[in-house]
């Protein structure tokens, strides 16, 4: 096998959708807990005027500086105001039509429409309040981002018991989980090499700082001090295992300790430290890229793409 | 094959702004320091994320269609900025109190305030966001904004002081020795009915 057919092979391998299935629930449950989350302050975060937290307007002038084009809640505003409706109503439809979007993800119904509408409102909303934003507004598009990019619907969304569609295009699906695996890869890797040069990781004065700074200060300090010793290796322990993320996650030996240890961490953090939605995000990543059917199923010797028939194969690349 | 080709075009583009806007985040973050490399490097740093940013088009006019179609695309695949999160060392974190004052003399404490743990999340990097290296008339129209909400809840105050600071946490020594959090001053920024504002910034 030539280079560039071991490259082709890599980058197009043919995929089961189960790994989309798992995306597309996952982040419909992100998108619905994210909506109920903000629901009581949903128009107060993305007010223009009025009784607003800080105007969105502001946001919005700091986002067109960038770029006019981007998606944001002013367009859906001013909509609103030339059919007659104010800007709190068009706010609170928002916020409807993305909790309404966020149970057809989860049940796979319009898969492709809710994809699409899920990314927009949600992308919309991020923008427009980018000073209340934070990291898991930037996961969230992520996520949506390949979700509305990919062949929809799955094996196990509603929508294909009920139009008993044909299976979409399985390279396409391959690919598409390939470019989720090697983004995962860069954000760890980049996450990791980052820390690695603050001293604070190495000696455990970041996890110190990290769990007693407000508003993340839920564990007792007094419960921390009584593990200070532990502290550094725990410190050490996020160094490595993120720098670590873009090797080992893909060696058959390490690939499941990696998976768990990464998704340990992230549990770790959201019961620490009351980012649950933060922790629920990069859980759902990272079992969509690299989830029990990679990190076991191909564990055990054999490859996904070894499974499929060779006439399967040939067919493929003949596209 | 031609969509394939199609695919992997995508493909090589994608992940070389990926990669392109994390380096430039990385260096920033070098650049700003304090790193185990040396200080010295700390220079290199800041001349490598000008390039870095000149490379990327960020040194273009605002309203170049190149670069606003790059940001375009950035921003609507999550990929406009980095992964460096609390990284190299964990930021500081800041408070904003609010001193409102009344005709009769009365004075009362407030803090900006929503309704669940979630949007605190929001406020909290909302104030780290003030806080951070930005222009100081950015941070002065924040306030006056978060100022004006804390206003429409308690519309007999006359006049309110916004006094922005910093949290010093303790380390784990100090802890042990009976040391709080304390408060550090940084901004104030009064604001009356007539909406004149004057700052007082600490030495």
């Amino acid at each position: 096998m030539t280079r560039k057919e071991k490259v082709a092979r890599f980058l197009f391998p043919l995929e089961s959708d189960n790994w989309l299935a798992l995306l597309r629930f996952g982040l419909g449950l992100q998108l619905l807990l994210y909506a109920l989350s903000l629901k009581g302050d949903w128009n107060y975060l993305f007010a223009a005027t009025g009784g607003g937290l800080i105007s969105r307007n502001l946001g919005e002038a700091i986002l067109s500086l960038e770029s006019p084009f981007v998606p944001r809640l002013g367009w859906l505003v001013a909509l609103g105001t030339r059919i007659g409706i104010s800007e709190d109503a068009v706010l609170s439809l928002a916020w409807m039509a993305l909790l309404v979007i966020s149970c057809t993800l989860i049940a796979g119904l319009l898969c492709r429409w809710s994809a699409i509408l899920a990314w927009f409102l949600h992308l919309c909303a991020d923008k427009s309040g980018g000073l209340v934003s934070y990291g898991v507004d930037n996961f969230m598009t992520i996520g949506l981002f390949y979700l509305m990019l990919s062949p929809l619907p799955d094996r196990y969304a509603l929508d294909q018991w009920l139009r008993k569609s044909r299976p979409k295009d399985q390279q396409w699906n391959g690919f598409l989980r390939r470019v989720l695996q090697i983004h995962m890869c860069l954000i760890y890797f980049f996450s990791g090499i980052t820390k690695c040069l603050g001293s604070g990781w190495w000696d455990g004065t970041n996890i110190w700082r990290a769990l007693t700074r407000p508003p993340f200060n839920i564990v007792p300090p007094e419960i921390l001090v009584r593990w200070k010793y532990f502290l550094p290796a725990v410190g050490i322990s996020i160094c490595l295992l993120e720098t670590g993320y873009p090797v080992f996650i893909w060696l058959k030996k390490t690939r499941t300790i990696w998976l768990v240890s990464i998704l340990a961490m992230h549990v770790a953090i959201g019961l620490t430290m009351g980012m649950y939605l933060f922790a629920l995000i990069m859980i759902v990543l990272n079992l969509a890229a690299f989830g029990p059917d990679f990190a076991i199923g191909q564990s055990k010797g054999s490859t996904n793409d070894e499974k499929r028939s060779a006439p399967a194969r040939s067919a493929m690349d003949s596209n | 094959m031609r969509q394939k080709r199609v695919y992997l075009a995508w493909f090589f583009l994608h992940f070389l702004l990926i990669t392109a806007f994390s380096c430039r985040e990385t260096i920033s973050l070098l650049a700003q320091g304090p790193t185990l490399l040396p200080v010295s490097f700390q220079s290199y740093f800041q001349k490598a994320e000008i390039v870095a940013s000149a490379v990327l088009g960020q040194r273009l006019p605002e309203s170049n269609p190149a670069r606003q179609a790059l940001a375009t695309y950035l921003h609507a695949a999550g990929i406009e900025t980095g992964y460096g999160y609390f990284a190299p060392n964990v930021p500081g974190t800041y408070k904003l109190v609010f001193e409102l004052h009344y005709l009769d003399g009365r004075v009362e404490y407030e803090l900006p305030r929503v309704s669940s743990a979630a949007a605190g999340l929001r406020v909290a990097g909302l104030l780290d966001k003030m806080g951070g290296p930005r222009y100081d008339p950015l941070r002065e129209t924040m306030v006056k904004m978060l100022a004006y909400s804390v206003w429409q809840e308690h519309p007999a105050a006359t006049t309110i002081s916004a006094v922005f600071g910093t949290i010093k946490l303790p380390t784990i020594a100090e802890f042990e020795h009976g040391q709080k959090d304390s408060y550090e001053f940084l901004y104030s920024y009064d604001f009356s009915r007539i909406d004149k504002t004057t700052e007082r910034k600490s030495p």
